[in-house]
Parts: C-alpha cells; sequence; structure tokens
C-alpha cells in the first residue's frame, strides 16, 4: 500500500532532521546560556530573582522583582503541608512506599492537574473573568454575567473561581491582599469586577471567591493570558508534596492510614465460578 | 487599594465516605489477621482460579468491563494488544523513555515518564476519548458522507477527526494493515468496519486511520466507556516504551545523538 504523500511535506520534515532551531534560547558550550535574548550568567543570575526567571521561562516575560515576588507567594499559599489534600495524600503514600523525593513530588505535581483543584483550573478561572470583564465593558451588569452563567449550567451556579471544596470562605486571599498592598499593585479592572461578582454571590448564593478567582483576576490585570498563568505554576504544589512525602517516608512501612481488608467496602457481584 | 471585609473560612461539614467502595476488588482477610490478605476476588471470581484459567487479556478485559469476555471479545483485544505493545523507536513517548535511559534515569521512572508523554492530545490518549466519542456519534451517518463534509471543511494539519488523519504527509500505511488484520477476526465490529470506510473515503486526500483511530475503535467495539480509552492505550502501549528506555539504560550517554552547536540554532 503507498501512503499518498506529499512530497513537499516529506521535504520540509527533511529541513528539519537533525537540526534544532530554538526561538526560546539554549545553551553554546563556552560561550553562554540564553533565555528569551538575555544571557542567563550575565543578564539573570544573581541579578534577577528565581521566580522572575522562572516566570521568563514559563511565559517569554521578564517581569518586575515585586510582580515575581507576589506570584512567588502564590506558591507559599498553595502548598500545604496536609496530606488530607489530595496531592499531598499522594506524596504520603509515595512516602509509604518509599519512592524518591522526585518521584513524589512529581507526582503529587501531575495529580493537581485537575479539573476541580490545583493548577489546571488557572486556565477556566482567567478564562472566565477576562471573558467577563469584555461583557462588563460591553453593558451586561455583574447580575447578567451571573445569571448568564446558571442558564448555561443547568440552573446551577458555577463559575471557577468562586466558592471552593471543604470550606466556605478562603484565608489565603486575605494573606494575598496584605501581599498585594505591601508590594504596591493598585486594584486593577479585573479584579475590581471580581470583587463585585463575588458581592452578588455572597449575598445570592452565601459564598466568596476563592484564590483561583484572585489570582486570575490578579494576572489579568497584568496581561498574562489564560495560558500564560497556568504555565507559571505548573509546580504549585510542589513543596507541600515534598513536606507530606518526608512525614512518612521517615516513619515504619504500613504505618499511614493502614487498611483493614474489610475498611474497603465491597459492592460487587457475590463470589462465582468461571463456566 | 481598599479594604475588603472577609469571614473565616468555615468547614463545610460535607459527609463523606465512612470507607471507600469498589465494584472490583475484594480481599478476604486471613483468620487471625485482618491486615493480611488470604484470597482476592475480581468482579466475583477467585483470583487463583483466574490464574488457573484465564488469558493475561482476559484477565485485563475482565478488570476493566466487570465481565470474562466472549471468545471472539478476547481475540480481538489480544490483538489490539499485540499491535500496540510498542509505538515504535520515533513515538515521543518512546523517545522521552530512551532519553530517560540514556540519561542514567532510575529504571523505575522511565515508565511514568513515558506514560506522561503518551497522554498528550496528539497519538497519545488524550485523542482516544474524542475518537471514541466521534465513532460513537458518527456511526449513524454516512462514513463517505461524513469524510466529504469534513474535507471540505478541511484546511491544514495531521487531523481531518479524532484518530483519523496523516502521518508525515501521508497515509499511515500501518495502521491501515493493522485494520485489515482485525477486520478478519469475528465478531460484532461496528467500529471498525464504519471506521474503514471512512478511512478509505479519506485516503484519496493521502489521509486515513492512526493508530489512536485504531484504538479507539477496537475500545467502542469492546463495550470500554470513552472516558476509559486514553488510559488504556496508555497501558496497552506501556511494554514498548519501557523495552526502549531500559535497553539504553547501560549504554553510555554517547550512544544518542546529540545535536551539535553548529545545528542548534537560536533564532532571535
Amino acid at each position: 500500500m503507498l501512503s499518498k504523500s506529499n512530497l513537499e511535506e516529506i521535504q520540509a520534515l527533511d529541513k528539519n532532521r537533525n537540526i534544532i532551531r530554538s526561538k526560546t534560547g539554549g545553551w553554546r558550550v563556552g560561550e553562554g546560556v540564553y533565555s528569551h535574548g538575555y544571557s542567563m550568567l550575565d543578564e539573570l543570575v544573581g541579578k534577577k530573582s528565581y521566580f522572575q526567571i522562572m516566570i521568563l521561562n514559563a511565559t517569554g516575560k521578564l517581569v518586575e522583582r515585586n510582580l515575581a515576588d507576589w506570584i512567588e507567594a502564590i506558591y507559599g499559599c498553595l502548598s500545604w503541608p496536609d496530606p488530607r489534600i489530595w496531592c499531598n495524600q499522594i506524596g504520603a503514600l509515595a512516602g509509604e512506599s518509599k519512592t524518591t523525593a522526585a518521584a513524589a513530588t512529581t507526582a503529587g505535581i501531575l495529580a493537581a492537574d485537575s479539573k476541580m483543584y490545583g493548577s489546571y483550573p488557572v486556565i477556566e478561572g482567567a478564562t472566565f473573568i477576562q471573558s467577563a470583564l469584555k461583557q462588563f465593558n460591553n453593558g451586561l451588569s455583574v447580575k447578567d454575567i451571573i445569571d448568564n452563567n446558571i442558564k448555561s449550567n443547568r440552573g446551577k451556579l458555577k463559575i471557577m473561581g468562586y466558592a471552593r471544596p471543604i470550606a466556605n470562605g478562603d484565608e489565603r486571599i486575605e494573606a494575598m491582599e496584605r501581599v498585594t498592598q505591601e508590594l504596591g499593585f493598585d486594584k486593577g479592572s479585573h479584579l475590581t469586577l471580581a470583587y463585585e461578582i463575588e458581592e452578588e454571590i455572597k449575598q445570592r448564593f452565601n459564598d466568596g471567591m476563592n484564590i483561583n478567582g484572585y489570582v486570575t483576576a490578579f494576572l489579568s490585570d497584568h496581561k498574562f493570558s489564560a495560558h500564560e498563568a497556568y504555565q507559571l505554576f505548573s509546580t504549585l504544589v510542589a513543596s507541600g508534596v515534598t513536606a507530606c512525602y518526608l512525614e512518612t517516608l521517615h516513619k515504619p512501612s504500613d504505618s499511614f492510614l493502614p487498611l483493614r481488608c474489610d475498611d474497603i467496602e465491597y459492592n460487587g457481584v457475590e463470589p462465582r465460578s468461571i463456566e | 487599594m481598599s479594604k475588603h471585609t472577609r469571614e473565616k473560612a468555615q468547614s463545610r461539614n460535607e459527609a463523606f465516605s465512612k470507607k471507600v467502595a469498589t465494584r472490583i476488588w475484594k480481599e478476604n482477610p486471613c483468620d487471625d489477621n485482618p491486615y493480611i490478605t488470604e484470597s482476592a476476588l475480581c468482579h466475583g471470581y477467585d483470583l487463583y482460579e483466574l490464574m488457573e484459567k484465564c488469558s493475561f487479556s482476559d484477565m485485563f478485559y475482565l478488570l476493566f468491563k466487570g465481565e470474562l469476555p466472549k471468545p471472539c471479545e478476547s481475540k480481538l483485544l489480544e490483538t489490539l494488544m499485540i499491535a500496540l505493545i510498542n509505538p515504535g523507536p520515533r513515538h515521543p513517548a518512546t523517545r522521552a523513555a530512551m532519553n530517560a535511559g540514556i540519561g542514567k534515569t532510575m529504571p523505575v521512572h522511565i515508565l511514568p515518564i513515558a506514560m506522561s508523554i503518551l497522554g498528550g492530545d496528539y497519538l497519545g490518549g488524550g485523542e482516544i476519548e474524542p475518537a471514541m466519542r466521534f465513532l460513537r456519534k458518527q456511526q449513524k451517518n454516512d462514513p463517505a458522507l461524513v469524510a466529504k463534509t469534513l474535507l471540505d471543511d478541511y484546511d491544514n494539519g495531521n487531523s481531518i477527526a479524532p484518530g483519523f488523519g496523516k502521518r508525515f504527509g501521508g497515509i499511515d500505511v500501518m495502521s491501515q494493515h493493522i485494520i485489515e488484520r482485525l477486520l478478519l477476526l469475528s465478531g460484532n465490529k461496528p467500529s471498525l468496519e464504519w471506521g474503514q470506510q471512512f478511512a478509505t473515503a479519506l485516503h484519496s486526500n493521502s489521509m486515513g486511520w492512526l493508530t489512536t483511530g485504531v484504538a479507539a475503535a477496537v475500545f467502542c467495539d469492546l463495550g470500554f466507556q470513552p472516558k476509559a480509552g486514553g488510559v488504556l492505550f496508555q497501558l496497552l502501549s506501556a511494554p514498548g516504551l519501557v523495552a526502549h528506555g531500559l535497553e539504553l539504560n547501560n549504554k553510555p550517554i554517547t550512544a544518542m545523538p546529540y545535536i551539535s552547536d553548529e545545528d542548534y540554532v537560536i533564532e532571535k
């Protein structure tokens, strides 16, 4: 059988064999290392913070130190050493299984690439507030924006960035509001709208904004796209996972939440034989 | 900046289950220690009996479907398992495994590394669920007509529909050969048959089945749920990825190409 291939496409593929063309950067032995046009060892290392360099690698943007510090503070808000949180429990189970720290931490990071919590919902949160601001600027009221969301979700309010599993209210916002103020940031149009949406939700549903809503609105004010915002946070939960891993690593095996056979409820079919 | 009043966070006091429940597996404790398993049931079948009487593919099917397969289903799954066992040394996931291997990454990390890459939306598990949904939705329609409609809207790119398209500018010939062999097997295979007609209608445009489409069609015909498809695809392809990674694990770093500085172009 023939593949009926287009010769031009094969030639285009051949042009990329054994060659890498990078717009991002790379290492030139004996010359230097480059990231987005900066010489890393001359212009970045020791002169910019790790988070400034991380943000540069994640988005291509070299941001001011105070914005990098703000993003670093978020990492502190979302990396807790509590093994009841799903990604952290994976870290604890990794310790129980005596994996390496890197395996434990990457497993927890992957777990937080979830549609419910962690880093992945940043895309949905930022998409919402950026779209909501456009609608607001086009004349829709906050009430209209919320009502439209309810209509499109079969009568239920479902906005990423508002409400939260386990608890009502989010103490992390207060901590970040303090950081925002201390670092000298003003409230932009996305964050202003986010607060107005929160007020409406509070009054009608007795629920509030969560840290996702706050972060995505703030970052939208600083011109990050939804995907750029997500890219900033791919390792967001890492240190909390590592902490939970270490706790169980140093305890005897089988001691983390041990389960008796009957601690698992079996609700499958009754015992049977192969015919 | 104005201060917003914020109430203290309060627990929702949700009613969490006291125990986790499963329909898949039951472990029976031994008489003198409730933690030690004496025997286990998989969907009601004793594991020791399954060990004696079942093939690995039967057991695989039972685990995910809850019932043992009919002989034709067992044969179809086993044939697919062989077909997918190795995406080959040029697949991005295999190349990731090889990089882990040559980089002396701990061998136990090779599989999770490669699996992460094999979860992608291009040639990976991420493409299986949409491909299964496409096949399930379109099966009631004329495949030639569906192909024509999609081709009319086609601009460029490798994919015309999830699981179908071209590789390297042409038809993915090996996927077509695999399908021909799967179609020879007995049993009801509506997705494979519909997909084959659809793929044939694409051939004149240098497109056809992709490996992901092949897997998706078989999973549909075996009655697996679309949500499970991506993970099943990862499982079936895992052995080949690991084999390639391990093959390089004991070799010097010079055993793999390393692009020279001359061939590494930093564009402004």
